[in-house]
């Protein structure tokens, strides 16, 4: 067939043609993993607040919210959890800021540079739900402390028997294991669930960076 | 050793990419999806890398999963016949052996191919690439008397869209 022929003869004549692909753009190429670590970042901290707000809201019953006026939380509390709600929201923006980022990423080093601002603000992140865990926890101690009535009979009852200040540093104390435990168990969760993608995300890191530029 | 044989891919790859490029002008029809699909294989490329084990030749390995990748994993747009526009580098063509004639009759056919099934194109590829029965038949995964009727009649196709 001659119009094959032809064709061949053509193909061959531009076989030269393409615009060729640096080693540093295929580096690049192997290493757009980075995109779907980050994509879990996102869908990881979208899954965690729809956990936290359905836990939240099933479990925010009558006796909840008597609780919090026995307290005197009922005015303060839910403007804490709007105001970590709304944080918590920013930062998901911002993990979606970064996977848009990292998607549309063309060079190696552009690319180095989104891994870094992902990991900062997952650290960020982690250490804003830890911080607010413990201001939780501080808080509504402070208040039970102040105003739960059995606390209070129990006070009374203990300091005929013994020193007050005594039994109030005692009571720091236990509220301070109690915290450190509960804040433990938070950090474990999020070292558990980001610390395998960030490690991940360190080690496409450390490959880029020993490409030269 | 993943360090090494990642920059030894990357090397390989570097000098082999025109296999690559040559798939991509047959199974696509601008710059942005050339560029996809240059990147899809590469990474196909990448991942079934550790299963290279070096007794075939880069480019034959390169060829099938390049092909594979462009059979199976990529989907493109839809194209009609009549708004085809071809990858740029088509017409990098030299003023001086610039024919008229030769140049439609080329676009013709870049269509026609264009108008065949992905099996088919890689077919076609395969020819244009010059690679006898025994090659083809290796790199697609049929038989080679399948592979001359498959030819055949890809050939018969394409004259058929020529001069219908």
């Amino acid at each position: 067939m001659d119009e094959l022929e032809l064709l061949k003869r053509d193909w061959k004549k531009k076989e030269n043609s393409f615009n060729q692909i640096s080693e540093k753009e295929i580096y690049s190429m192997l290493h757009k993993t980075s995109s779907s670590i980050v994509k879990w970042i996102l869908i990881i901290s979208i899954l965690e607040i729809l956990l936290w707000s359905s836990i939240t809201f099933f479990t925010a019953d009558e006796e909840y919210f008597k609780t919090l006026e026995m307290y005197h939380l009922n005015t303060i509390m839910p403007i804490i959890t709007f105001v970590n709600y709304a944080v918590i929201l920013v930062f998901i923006y911002l993990f979606y800021k970064n996977y848009k980022a990292i998607n549309t990423t063309e060079s190696v080093k552009a690319l180095m540079q989104n891994i870094l601002k992902t990991r900062k603000t997952v650290k960020y992140y982690v250490g804003y739900n830890i911080g607010m865990a413990v201001f939780g926890f501080v808080l509504v101690f402070i208040f039970q402390f102040l105003y739960d009535p059995n606390i209070r009979t129990m006070t009374d009852k203990v300091s005929e028997s013994m020193n007050s200040n005594l039994f109030i540093l005692l009571i720091i104390m236990i509220y301070a294991v109690i915290i450190a435990v509960f804040v433990g168990v938070i950090w474990l969760f999020y070292k558990l669930l980001y610390g395998i993608l960030m490690r991940r995300l360190q080690k496409n890191y450390n490959e880029l960076s020993k490409i030269d530029f | 050793m993943r360090k090494s044989d990642e920059a030894q891919f990357v090397g390989l790859l570097k000098e082999n990419q025109n296999i690559i490029h040559k798939i991509c002008r047959l199974y696509t029809t601008d710059e942005d999806s050339h560029k996809d699909l240059f990147q899809e294989i590469t990474i196909q490329l990448w991942k079934a890398y550790p299963n290279f084990r070096g007794d075939s030749k880069f480019t034959t390995w390169a060829y099938r999963v390049g092909l594979n990748t462009a059979i199976t994993l990529y989907r493109k747009k839809k194209k009609t016949i009549d708004t085809i526009e071809f990858d740029s580098s088509f017409h990098k063509v030299k003023e001086d052996d610039y024919n008229y004639e030769e140049e439609e009759q080329l676009k013709l056919l870049y269509g026609a191919v264009n108008e065949l099934n992905d099996i088919e194109k890689a077919l076609v590829f395969l020819y244009l690439e010059d690679k006898d029965y025994t090659e083809i038949s290796a790199t697609l995964g049929i038989s080679e008397v399948n592979a001359r009727v498959k030819m055949n009649r890809v050939k018969g196709k394409l004259k058929k869209i020529l001069n219908p």
